[in-house]
């Protein structure tokens, strides 16, 4: 039986990240593995979306390849991006290592706790049969591969559907399966409008240019955002324009000359 | 002027084959003689014939007896040709990690995905979503007895087909994938009582 995972947020991602960061060192750098076959950058954001179990890839022969590419004759690394995949390998190993390790997870420690060893037995006998069953699915895959059933499909007539309601329910369960509401709960009722904050900021100019920051002071987060989408909107249709010096810098809003 | 021919009406073998060319999936015996209007012999009888056109050693196409039904399907020794037709390449291989959910779902099945989870005793809700998209799982129902009524999961139609299966009976048992002796050594390294002869995994041919 394999322990219990701990997530890849469980690990601070920065470092993973810092390979993806701008200077993009390791953007050259691919690798080839029985599990994925690519840039490593897109490795690293996989296996951070979890679409990519980090126990199945072999960090060992990550490493060895980075080190032969090394030797290959290709231009030898900079130290950047020599800093830069020690610094992301490094999290690798330590997000592997937590998820082979069930330390870090206090409750199913506990309860592994009061496993008897024939409890313990049993599960891992289990699990055996589940993997030697996955070995024996792998054969019969790869044994069955190649078969194109025909692409075409041919258009039921108009009043000559036949809708199994089984096979309708199936289909919507697919469906829905899929939809992942987005959830709402911080947001709270929305209690002013872009046409009541541009006539605000419309009244602000009126005395001169104004910086956003003074303008939303004292007002709440959805106020805020809602006044800069009035802004946004405003400049859009030429009644004021934005002026930022730098990226992420003041904003001042002033009315067109 | 002369009147057109008639043409002849269409043989049981011809009929069988034009349903099965606009079908995607396999089709079962029962669609079959009513889609063609065919008794069971002469379902029989259509079925060898084709068999014989659609040899893999002659055939481009090959008709295979998968999930329950037939499907007429390119012949795998042609797969490189279709492939480069299609400007596609093969799917990639499934990962171990997927192929575990599935062999959960083949034999544990239908069950919930906590429950996938408990047998491989790590999180497996990502590869399920992956399986799902693939069409190799399904949600067939739910578990109304536990909180919150989880989907139940189980294998499709697809992973018959993709494995060559016609009905989950092709499968090896469970029990029968691991011998005696290695549950013996697990069972001897966790420090647990050894089983009776009685409790010994089913050999295939008791099964």
């Amino acid at each position: 039986m394999k322990p219990s995972a701990v997530k890849p947020s469980a690990v601070n991602p920065s470092a993973v990240q810092s390979a993806g960061a701008p200077g993009r060192s390791l953007a050259d750098f691919t690798v080839e593995l029985d599990v994925y076959s690519g840039p490593y950058e897109w490795l690293l954001a996989l296996i951070m979306k979890d679409e990519l179990e980090i126990f199945e890839i072999p960090l060992r022969e990550l490493v060895e390849t980075y080190l032969t590419s090394h030797g290959s004759g290709e231009r030898p690394h900079s130290l950047e991006r020599d800093t830069d995949f020690v610094s992301s390998a490094a999290s690798l190993v330590l997000l592997k290592s937590r998820t082979l390790s069930p330390i870090f997870d206090a409750e199913p420690e506990a309860e592994e706790e009061a496993l008897t060893p024939d409890q313990l037995a049993e599960k891992l006998t289990g699990y055996l049969r589940i993997r030697r069953g996955a070995e024996s699915l792998r054969e019969r895959f790869a044994a069955n591969a190649g078969f194109y059933p025909t692409a075409q499909t041919v258009q039921p007539r108009p009043g000559r559907l036949k809708i199994r309601t089984e096979r309708l329910e199936a289909a919507a369960r697919r469906a829905l399966s899929r939809i992942v509401e987005p959830p709402v709960r911080h947001l709270g009722p929305i209690t002013v409008t872009v046409q009541e904050l541009a006539a605000l900021i419309r009244t602000s100019l009126a005395r001169g240019p104004v910086s956003f920051e003074v303008l939303v002071r004292d007002m709440d987060r959805l106020h805020s955002a809602v006044a800069f989408a009035a802004a946004l909107s405003l400049a859009h249709e030429g009644r004021l324009r934005l002026l930022q010096t730098e990226p992420l810098g003041p904003l001042t809003l002033e009315a067109p000359a | 002027m002369s009147e057109p021919p008639t043409p002849a009406p269409a043989t049981p073998a011809a009929r069988i084959e034009a349903v099965l060319l606009v079908s995607p999936r396999p089709v079962s015996e029962a669609a079959l003689k009513s889609a063609a209007g065919l008794s069971d012999s002469e379902l029989r009888d259509a079925m060898g014939l084709l068999g014989e056109r659609y040899s893999p050693r002659e055939s481009g196409i090959v008709l295979r007896r998968v999930a329950g039904g037939y499907q007429l399907a390119t012949n795998p020794v042609c797969a490189s040709a279709v492939e480069r037709f299609r400007e596609e390449s093969r799917p990639a291989p499934l990962s171990n990690a997927a192929h575990e959910v599935l062999s959960c779902a083949l034999y544990l099945g239908p069950l919930t995905r906590a429950e996938i989870s408990a047998a491989r005793g790590v999180n497996s809700d990502a590869v399920v979503r992956g399986l799902i998209e693939r069409g190799l799982l399904a949600e067939t129902g739910s578990d109304r007895e536990s909180p919150g009524a989880p989907a139940l999961l189980d294998v499709t139609d697809e992973f018959l087909a993709a494995t060559g299966a016609t009905s989950r009976e092709d499968f090896a048992p469970l029990d029968s994938l691991v011998g005696p002796e290695e549950l013996a050594r697990v069972r001897e390294r966790v420090g647990a009582a050894e089983t009776g002869s009685e409790q010994e995994p089913a050999t295939p041919e008791e099964s």
